[in-house]
């Protein structure tokens, strides 16, 4: 392993690796607009221009190896001048339209020109012009002047996509970023270019003009949109969530996540959300009533489950739980049904599993739970084997006096959602817990509140086995519940019965 | 005095053809190639002390060896993109003379055991296409290409491919980029294209002149080659003249010839009523040299770069004292503006901004520091691209305005022309 010395720091690494990925692990930060870790070297922006010893020219750091005994230098005024002028080559057709850009606040224009730059401006000519709000596909917008042409973009469609969309048209200052003719930018991917733009060129037709970055707070948590389980980043703040970007995580989605999972905040927000419980009053006529507090629902619920306990009958309470809640969710709840309850009719609805096994090659796969993995292993732990089949051949009328559905937090997963609300009904009165509200579950007995992914923690287990955690990033609904709470809640107010 | 040992039978009539061509000895170069070892070729060459001819002036056999020792197929391309403004000797050659380049690129194709060669050609050359797309279909026949060429069990196929018409890809690796069909735009180096070149095997990129002069040095032998010119810059260097000059053409000297006898004897002198005032030594990316300067100097690759300048490709454009050198370097700019590949910043913007101060300069829109400006920027260009296409736009600027900087005062001062009162800069585009 070459050893060599960075800024005075001396540093060992894989023979290789690059000067700007030996500078990394020492901290050293090395401007860069083209050079992605993800992607292959361009060399084409000249930002990360550093000295090495012995050698005449400034060096590009990216694809750059290291060697033994190299000594570079990343900040004498031999190389902070060179990355002035590569930033300021960047800067002189720029359109400066910072107020109007959606990038503001978290450009690379921006970032640098407050690290490398800070000169007054010496062109004073006419700047190139070239067309702005390109629309290049279905959720991606270009802007052509604000482009760097730092080629990254294409890399991804060329290089991970795969799909081949994009290319750089033209030359010199006339170059020009574009979809080829009759294959617009809609690959599943799409977004990826977006989040990999250093500047305001490709923006998001879902996210762009809705906040100001600088208004969003940051948490990192899981992406539930499909069993691979992305590691993501959200955007929020009080209004709401705004946007999900990938995460690096080598082990589970690299640096990309994709289009499909940027929309996994969607059902979170507060319209989306059943916000209050929701009883189907029978004595005024089946009307629904709204806004009795949670806690009181509980003991409710616990009541009538511990009369149904108590009048006997071991078919009298089913629980039915999709893929879609934490492990630690499903041993509480588990545990309650298990030991208090004690029904042996606990029930796995999956989804269309005949599109378990589909994948695009790249992240997205058909398993649209984030957690299959960990509720089959979980119920395997708990000794419960039944499955929607066996459920539906119980459940033709009645058969039960209360089915507990832990109901999808995503009921877009679900196609065939209403065909089984119809079975659920028939098998007894529903306690349904779900995030989101649906007019289709007004013949439910009870709709209880539940947390969405967001607002919670626990533990997804991917479909290859990787357990990850997701975070209580913010609350959207505070009245709600996860199944942790629900099951102590109806566990205390059984008096807990074991 | 002139030297034609590759230009010798240019005059023949039918030169071109191969009846003409075997006429005058030729493909006896490639006879006597086939007879030797491949790496005696090499060693051959690299006696000869041959320097490329296309620009750089890199050591050819030094060159070769660079290829990996491996099984690998490998390409001999020959760059026949010849963009350089002022350069113009290399589609003189395959007009005169195609055989002799065909041959040359036989003999090194053996050398670097190729099987396969293409010569790029630019675009906008298309009589030099048909005559040398002609000549090698001529040598098929005549059994010097194809499977076991004179019976030596030597198979190599030859073909020609024409550029689209962009400057750069007379640079190696834009040129191996546009062979593979892709935006002829510069490749990152390392690798070199002598380890991963066209479709990502080794190759070796050589220009028409070093070709042609590889038959030469067969035909007559390293030793032979080497009494020409100087220890470092060895044989002829065939140069293509521009400018009021009276006999503005193409010719062959020996290296280290001094440029005060080129220009009066060869060029036939000044026009009448024109004055020397400035020398581009080779092809438009080279630094300017003042007249004094020039007529001090000898045309080789040593006595160029000890004034700050390059043989280059032997582009030979003389100024004389009736051309405006801010309308001169204005019309440079355009050019390399509009050729700049787009790929690396500093180029792509760079180009575009030296255009605009230089136009403006000349319309006397400028003030006086935009003359600092635009030395600030050329300065700021060189050394930091992919390829030299920056370099090659900044020199001019560099060496313009440290020569010719009172022209450039002058044009903003008086919102006039020093040299020809009423100047209009950018009436050529």
């Amino acid at each position: 392993m070459p050893k060599l010395t960075i800024d005075g720091k001396p540093v060992e690494v894989a023979a290789g690796t690059s000067v700007i990925k030996a500078a990394q692990t020492l901290n050293i930060p090395i401007a860069h607009y083209c050079w992605h870790e993800g992607l292959s070297v361009a060399g084409a922006c000249r930002m990360c221009m550093v000295e090495i010893e012995k050698n005449p020219k400034l060096q590009i750091a990216c694809n750059t190896p290291v060697a033994e005994g190299m000594v570079v230098h990343t900040n004498n005024d031999k190389v902070k001048d060179a990355v002035k002028w590569a930033l300021d080559f960047h800067l002189i057709n720029h359109p400066l339209d910072c107020p109007i850009c959606d990038q503001a606040g978290e450009c690379k224009l921006q970032d640098y020109y407050m690290n490398y730059g800070l000169y007054s401006p010496e062109m004073n000519q006419r700047k190139v012009k070239k067309s702005k709000a390109m629309s290049l596909g279905d959720r991606v917008v270009l802007d052509q002047e604000r482009c760097i042409l730092c080629s990254r973009c294409v890399r991804f469609t060329t290089e991970v996509s795969k799909t081949h969309e994009l290319g750089i048209f033209n030359r010199g200052d006339r170059c020009e970023l574009s979809t080829f003719e009759g294959r617009p930018l809609n690959n599943n991917y799409s977004l990826n270019t977006v989040d990999i733009c250093p500047v305001g060129a490709l923006t998001s037709k879902d996210f762009r003009f809705k906040q100001r970055v600088w208004f969003l707070k940051d948490f990192e948590t899981l992406c539930n949109g499909c069993s691979t389980g992305c590691n993501v980043t959200v955007s929020y703040n009080q209004n709401g969530v705004f946007r999900v970007r990938p995460r690096v995580n080598q082990e589970v989605n690299g640096f990309w996540m994709c289009d499909e999972g940027r929309d996994i905040y969607k059902h979170t927000n507060k319209e989306f959300r059943l916000d209050q419980v929701i009883e189907r009053n029978d004595q005024v006529g089946g009307a629904a009533v709204k806004g009795k507090p949670v806690a009181l629902a509980i003991q409710e619920i616990g009541k009538s489950l511990s009369a149904t306990v108590k009048k006997g009958g071991l078919e009298s309470i089913a629980l039915v739980v999709t893929a879609q809640y934490t492990v630690e969710e499903y041993e509480a709840l588990f545990e309650l049904f298990k030991n208090t309850v004690k029904s042996p009719h606990v029930y796995y609805w999956k989804n269309n599993e005949e599109d378990f096994d589909s994948f695009d090659g790249l992240l997205n796969r058909g398993d649209k739970n984030p957690n299959t993995k960990g509720l089959s292993d979980t119920m395997t732990k708990f000794g419960f084997k039944g499955t929607w089949e066996d459920f539906e051949k119980q459940a033709t009328s009645k058969s039960f006096q209360y089915v507990v559905v832990a109901g999808p937090e995503d009921q877009s997963a679900y196609p065939d959602l209403e065909k089984k609300l119809e079975i659920l009904n028939k098998a007894g009165e529903v306690i349904w817990l779900s995030s989101c509200k649906n007019e289709k579950f007004k013949n439910f007995k009870w709709q209880i509140p539940m947390k969405s992914f967001l607002e919670k923690e626990g533990t997804f287990v991917n479909f290859k086995g990787i357990k990850q955690n997701i975070k209580a990033g913010m609350s959207i609904i505070p009245t709600s519940l996860s199944l942790q709470e629900f099951s102590k809640g109806v566990f205390e107010s059984m008096g807990g019965m074991a | 005095m002139e030297n034609r040992l590759l230009l010798k039978h240019y005059n023949e009539p039918g030169y071109h053809t191969l009846d003409g061509y075997v006429k005058f000895g030729g493909y006896t170069a490639l006879k006597k190639a086939l007879k030797m070892k491949p790496e005696d070729i090499i060693t051959e060459v690299k006696n000869s002390g041959l320097r490329g001819r296309g620009g750089a002036g890199f050591s050819t056999g030094m060159k070769w060896s660079f290829l990996p020792n491996n099984n690998e197929p490998r390409y001999l391309l020959c760059n026949a993109d010849e963009g350089e403004p002022g350069t113009f000797k290399d589609r003189y050659m395959m007009e005169l003379a195609p055989h002799q380049v065909i041959e040359g690129m036989i003999c090194s194709a053996f050398a670097i055991k190729s099987k396969k060669s293409y010569i790029y050609i630019r675009g906008e050359y298309y009589k030099p296409y048909k005559i040398v797309e002609k000549a090698i279909q001529e040598a098929y026949k005549a059994g010097f290409l194809g499977k076991n060429i004179l019976g030596s069990g030597f198979d190599h196929d030859l073909d020609v491919y024409r550029g689209a018409g962009a400057y750069i890809v007379g640079e190696e690796t834009a040129l191996i980029s546009s062979l593979e069909g892709k935006k002829g735009q510069p490749k990152l180096k390392p690798p070199f294209p002598a380890v991963q070149g066209y479709l990502r095997k080794p190759t070796i990129v050589n220009n028409v002149e070093t070709l042609a002069a590889v038959t030469w040095i067969l035909n007559n032998g390293a030793a032979a080659y080497r009494k020409f010119g100087t220890e470092k810059s060895t044989g002829t260097k065939v140069y293509s003249v521009s400018g009021n000059i009276n006999k503005p053409g193409v010719y062959e000297v020996d290296l280290a010839y001094p440029f005060k006898d080129f220009l009066e004897n060869e060029c036939g002198g000044m026009k009448e009523g024109f004055k020397f005032k400035a020398l581009i030594p080779g092809g438009s990316s080279c630094p300017v040299l003042t007249a004094e300067e020039a007529l001090k100097s000898t045309l080789d690759y040593e006595n160029m770069a000890s004034l700050g300048t390059m043989l280059g490709s032997g582009g030979v454009i003389i100024i004389d004292d009736k051309q405006c050198m801010v309308d001169l370097l204005n019309v440079l700019m355009h050019f390399y503006h509009h050729e700049s590949c787009g790929q690396c910043t500093p180029c792509r913007e760079g180009t575009g901004w030296l255009e605009k101060l230089t136009s403006s300069i000349g319309k006397g829109k400028s003030q006086l520091d935009d003359v600092a400006t635009l030395d600030k920027v050329a300065r700021h260009m060189m050394g930091t691209t992919i390829c030299a296409l920056s370099d090659a736009a900044a020199l001019p600027v560099v060496s313009f305005l440290s020569k010719f900087k009172d022209e450039f005062e002058y044009h903003i001062r008086e919102k006039r022309c020093k040299v020809k009162g009423n100047c209009h800069a950018q009436a050529h585009h």
